[in-house]
């Protein structure tokens, strides 16, 4: 009896804060910038998320959570939103959290050298009412304004101008580029850019610790094999991602767990809805076929996605029917059908279409952003040529891509669509609207899709308050991008994480790796 | 003192060439490796049962068969196993393995050839001719192999049209390759010319009138070629090991067509996942490809050599 | 001697604004910085805003003066991807490459010259055989697959050395070194093999080469029927004679240590300048990539001096082509 006691005791006393805890992590890309308003990146933001806080912050199942107010309700009929803000909180230097660090970190953050800004676009001003309260006027009634600034983090105005770093710097850099002072768990003790990054806890830290890491590095490792010997020989506690394939060998391995998950970016296929003709292969200078919603949705039927998932994914993954995940707001039940893989069918519609032959095209595709991303569209290639079409590759590394995508230099493309606010407003308002440089709308629409009553209704799901009237109307553009195929959804991709099996951790959909979740044992 | 090569090696085939290399066995045994692999590589699309770059061939679902077992959905069988795109990687070795000689051979002749021209020319001629040259060398030996496939693939994209784009990669690969080689070439050449150039066989050559043509081809060239010849052998493996580099940097062959310096860049991959077979076979391969030329080389220098017998 | 220091100072300075211009004429080929520097969220005018501060939006030659006249005044730009002077990281990153280089670069010239010239003495000798053919292999591998096989063999399987990076470093004014902490001594052992092996191997067969060359002209017979120590012809002689390609090839591999340790460096994540340039190609940080050139060409240049110079003082034939050139 006294023994089990003892036992317990001393789990209890090792179990939190008495053991030092060393971590080591490695992941592909280093955060470009410790600024948090200057680049609006998920390495960026989800490094930052240790360091930093917002008002509001996202739980371990995406919910939203209070984190520097501590309550927030509408104000009036959809005019705007008011926070109360916590107090007692603060900064890595010791200075004292108030509102007057939220209206700096507004004008910060929307500010014209912010990479942020259109986070507050829906924003018509920010009013202090008093130090622990703030409000925030939307242009239009907005529903989903909380949910929208879960990355929005709060800089102490003290700091950063004493620090010249009142506004951010992409292009020159300035102290808030190689420094943080947030109120987050973790302060930033060391930083080597592109080598190593240092975090240590945040003794004056307002939430109740549950982890027990006394230090942690943090470095990026390019190499795919390298990072999972790493993980395998312990030189590191945790790498993301692990390469797909070499999943299932490291779960086998008793000394490193696999946890895995679903990410929430939707893999697509997107053509070239403006162009006239095809620009790539023998069939150049030809009328362009994709046009043809019926080609469209051959392409559809002739890719076999549980084949992909099967190999190239090795089960990992799910297959998509539309332009964002289940796990989002707003995600269509309705239409959670994709497809049927039928090379018959596609055959049909390519026949019905007026291409009994087939033709020939180009298909681009990057090689080095989304997992496996070449081996899935030289996938596709060969299951097109079973269906008659003849696609010829054009894989290329992400940063002559975009640019190469921008200049319309395709007749299909692959895509990969993380919504940032986690709501299928988000892929409309980017890939689904008529591209309107002016009103910021379809701008990564590169094959320029443009369908009426989806123009029509976004504004309207936009300030819609009311979620059932909101949903029927996301419901509606759903099923008309389905018909009309204006991509082909092929998956989401998965979340692989590999950790030492001495290591707990919660893995969060939006692949942001929370530092304070983390348990060496 | 002199004889040109062409003397050299009738004289060498006429005597003991035939016998000298009967009398080696690492020679027959690597030649053999050689003339197999080559023509393995030439007579590729008769020998494989798959053509593994036309996609109708292809079945994503037999994808990662392990050798000489029935895939689990597909039931085909492979006698080296399949990738993962459901590729035999027999015949994608013996269609690598084609492009890899292309590649290794084309860009190997080609640094040759303008190495040595240019060698000879600084050494031999001097003064601007020798700067000039030797600086440009100096600008092609800052740039890494990797910047020259991508300055050359930019420009290349650029101004071929989009049918030819396909076999434009490994043209890209040939200039890249050649390009960062020829430097080796010219160096030692023209180091060794310098030597040559001082001897009194060139003097008195240059006393009774012949052409510095015909000098630095007849009497010159004979002279600087062993070295010239080990640089040749390692070159021409390590062009084909090259095009394997350049592929993990992201400027190789194209992987819808790989070379088997991609298949293995593709292999290694899978070290860590358990499928040995897609990484295994292609660096086998090449090593035999690239030891058995090595080795041939090696003995064929010494071969050549009539002060070495 | 001095004027011909000088014109080769004055011809290295041309060479290095050659290197600078072709540079910058094949940035806008390796991609587009804007796409990196910005989210996903970000609008046509912020791009183009962004091309406008950033000077890409100006004319390549523009450019190029606005680039030379800063980094003649030691100033070479800030790093997109970094946000901080280049100047810094590149001092930051030399010293790990340079170590390692120093490290890969002894074990090839001294593994080189010792198995060239016993493979050389000992011609049809079982063990000259079995080292000529085992270097072989390591040369018949891609290096990235070496680097991975030993990272797999020595940290993954049997655990004795470091899977990647530096280890521990100790700093020394601006200077970090690995040399000075077991566990910097460890990490670099599988790295400095990966990237010397190939130069070993090709030292190893050209010492060899010449060796035998040599060893069949005259005066090392004279030398030998003179009744000198074996050791002596060997080493006084004929090793001697064989410097000039030696000397050439080695100056050659030396800079491409440095130069092509790029892909050891990727495979090993050393943090060193190779890696550096990898990363500013996949981030298309110009600035980042035209500095390393820059610093790339400026030791070629070096060393290129260097090679001439040393020729000067192995070879005495060349003393007077050289006096009648510069004349």
């Amino acid at each position: 009896m006294r023994q089990i006691g003892m036992a317990t005791a001393l789990c209890a006393l090792m179990g939190t804060h008495a053991v030092a805890e060393e971590f080591k992590w490695a992941g592909t890309t280093d955060p470009q910038t410790l600024d948090p308003h200057a680049v609006n990146s998920a390495p960026v933001l989800g490094f930052l998320n240790n360091v930093y806080e917002g008002l509001v912050r996202r739980g371990k199942d995406m919910t939203i959570e209070p984190a520097l107010a501590t309550s927030w309700e509408p104000i009036g009929e959809g005019e705007g939103w008011r926070f109360k803000l916590r107090e007692g909180v603060t900064f890595h230097d010791g200075a004292a959290f108030d509102a007057e660090d939220v209206q700096f970190s507004y004008e910060r953050a929307s500010g014209e050298a912010a990479d942020t800004r259109s986070w507050f676009s829906p924003v018509a001003s920010l009013e202090v009412v008093d130090p622990y309260t703030i409000d925030i006027k939307t242009n239009a009634p907005n529903p989903i304004f909380p949910d929208s600034i879960a990355n929005w983090m709060i800089v102490d105005k003290g700091w950063a101008e004493a620090n010249a770093a009142a506004t951010p710097n992409k292009e020159e850099g300035n102290f808030a580029t190689l420094n943080a002072n947030g109120t987050g768990a973790f302060k930033v003790t060391a930083r080597e850019p592109g080598l190593r990054t240092v975090l240590e806890p945040h003794d004056g830290w307002w939430g109740e610790a549950e982890h027990n890491i006394t230090r942690a590095e943090f470095t990026p490792i390019q190499n795919p094999a390298t990072a999972v010997a790493a993980l395998l020989s312990g030189d590191v506690d945790f790498i993301n991602p692990v390469p797909i394939q070499d999943a299932a060998r490291l779960a086998s391995n008793p000394d490193v767990n696999v946890i895995q998950g679903i990410e929430a970016r939707v893999i697509m296929l997107g053509f070239g809805h403006e162009a006239a003709e095809l620009k790539y292969t023998g069939d150049a200078g030809k009328p362009n076929p994709f046009q043809d919603a019926k080609v469209r949705q051959a392409v559809a039927h002739a890719v076999n996605v549980p084949a992909i998932l099967q190999t190239i994914m090795r089960g990992n993954a799910e297959p998509a029917s539309q332009l964002v995940s289940p796990a989002m707001r707003g995600y269509s039940e309705a239409n959670a059908a994709r497809p049927a893989y039928d090379v018959e069918a596609a055959k049909a519609l390519l026949a019905e279409a007026g291409y009994p032959d087939g033709f020939s095209f180009g298909l681009k595709c990057p090689n080095n952003r989304y997992l496996n991303d070449e081996a899935v569209c030289q996938g596709v290639v060969s299951m097109l040529a079973q269906a008659g079409i003849t696609a010829e590759l054009d894989a290329m590394p992400v940063q002559n891509y975009w640019p190469e995508l921008r200049e319309d230099n395709f007749d299909m493309y692959l895509l990969g669509w993380s919504p940032g606010t986690f709501d299928a407003e988000h892929p409309l308002r980017f890939l689904a609207s008529t591209p309107n440089a002016e009103k910021k709308l379809g701008s990564w629409n590169f094959g320029g899709y443009s369908n009426a009553r989806i123009d029509e209704m976004l504004p309207i799901i936009q300030s819609e308050i009311d979620d059932t009237k909101r949903q029927a109307m996301l419901d509606e553009a759903a099923e008309i991008l389905q018909d009309e195929m204006a991509y082909v959804p092929l998956y989401v991709q998965p979340l692989v994480w590999g950790v030492r099996s001495n290591v707990e951790m919660t893995q969060r959909p939006d692949n942001f790796f929370i530092l304070r979740w983390v348990t060496v044992n | 003192m002199s004889t040109s090569i062409g003397l050299r090696l009738r004289n060498a085939l006429d005597s003991d060439f035939a016998y000298l290399f009967l009398r080696s066995p690492v020679a027959v045994l690597s030649a053999f490796v050689v003339i197999v692999l080559v023509l393995a590589a030439i007579f590729a699309p008769l020998i494989s049962p798959q053509d593994p770059f036309n996609p109708i061939e292809l079945n994503l679902m037999n994808g990662f068969t392990p050798p000489g077992t029935p895939n689990a959905f597909t039931g085909e069988s492979f006698w080296l196993g399949t990738d993962d795109q459901g590729r035999d990687v027999f015949s994608t070795i013996l269609h690598g393995m084609r492009i890899s000689l292309f590649v290794g051979v084309s860009a190997v002749s080609f640094a040759l050839l303008l190495g040595v021209t240019l060698g000879l020319l600084a050494g031999y001629v001097g003064g601007w001719t020798d700067t000039i040259i030797m600086r440009v060398a100096d600008v092609q030996l800052t740039f890494p192999a990797i910047l020259v496939a991508m300055l050359i693939f930019g420009i290349a994209k650029g101004i071929t049209p989009v049918e030819y784009r396909d076999q434009m990669a490994i043209w890209v690969l040939i200039l890249a390759i050649g390009l960062s080689d020829w430097v080796q070439f010219a160096r030692v050449v023209r180091g060794a010319t310098l030597v040559e150039k001082g001897r009194e066989y060139v003097q008195a050559a240059q006393l009774i009138g012949r052409r510095p043509g015909a000098i630095m081809l007849r009497h010159i060239l004979p002279n600087v070629l062993s070295p010239v010849l080990v640089i040749a052998t390692i070159s021409l493996a390590l062009a084909i090991i090259a095009e394997a580099t350049l592929s993990f940097l992201g400027v190789g062959a194209p992987p819808t067509q790989p070379s088997l310096g991609t298949l293995i860049r593709i292999g290694q991959g899978f070290l860590f996942s358990g499928e040995w077979w897609i990484l295994l076979f292609p660096s086998l391969t090449l090593l035999a490809l690239a030891l058995s030329v090595n080795l041939l080389g090696d003995w064929l220098r010494d071969a050549l050599n009539p002060r070495l017998k | 001697m001095l004027a011909y220091i000088l014109r080769r100072a004055a011809q290295s300075v041309l060479v290095l604004l050659v290197v600078g211009l072709i540079a910058f004429s094949m940035f806008r080929f390796i991609g587009d910085p804007i796409d990196n520097m910005l989210g996903q969220e970000a609008q046509q005018e912020d791009i183009d805003r962004l091309r406008t501060e950033l000077g890409l939006d100006a004319p390549l030659l523009v450019q190029y003066v606005r680039f030379l006249s800063s980094a003649v005044q030691g100033d070479f730009g800030v790093s997109y991807g970094q946000g901080r002077p280049v100047a810094d990281i590149l001092a930051e990153r030399a010293p790990a490459t340079l170590e390692l280089a120093l490290v890969s670069g002894t074990l090839a010239i001294s593994f080189g010259i010792v198995f060239g010239v016993f493979t050389a003495i000992r011609r049809n000798g079982f063990a000259a055989q079995a080292i000529m053919s085992l270097s072989l292999i390591g040369v018949s591998l891609p290096t990235f697959l070496i680097g991975i096989l030993l990272i797999y063999v020595f940290s993954v399987e049997l655990g004795w050395l470091p899977s990647f990076g530096r280890g521990e470093t100790v700093e020394l004014g601006w200077w970090t070194t690995g040399f000075a902490t077991r566990s910097g001594l460890l990490a670099l052992i599988l790295p400095s093999i990966t990237l010397g092996l190939y130069q070993m191997t090709l030292i190893m067969r050209l010492v060899r080469s010449e060796m035998l060359e040599v060893l069949r002209q005259d005066y090392i017979r004279f030398a030998r029927a003179r009744g000198l120590r074996t050791r002596t012809v060997y080493f006084r002689h004929a090793l001697v004679n064989t410097l000039v390609p030696v000397t050439t090839v080695i100056g050659l591999q030396l800079g491409s240590i440095i130069a092509f340790g790029i892909v050891t460096e990727t495979v090993f994540q050393w943090p060193g300048l190779g890696l550096l340039f990898v990363n500013a190609i996949q981030f298309v940080d110009i600035p980042v990539m035209a500095a390393y050139l820059m610093l790339i060409s400026v030791m070629f240049v070096l060393i290129n001096l260097f090679v001439d110079v040393l020729y000067f003082f192995i070879d005495p034939r060349l003393r007077v082509d050289r006096s009648e050139a510069s004349a």
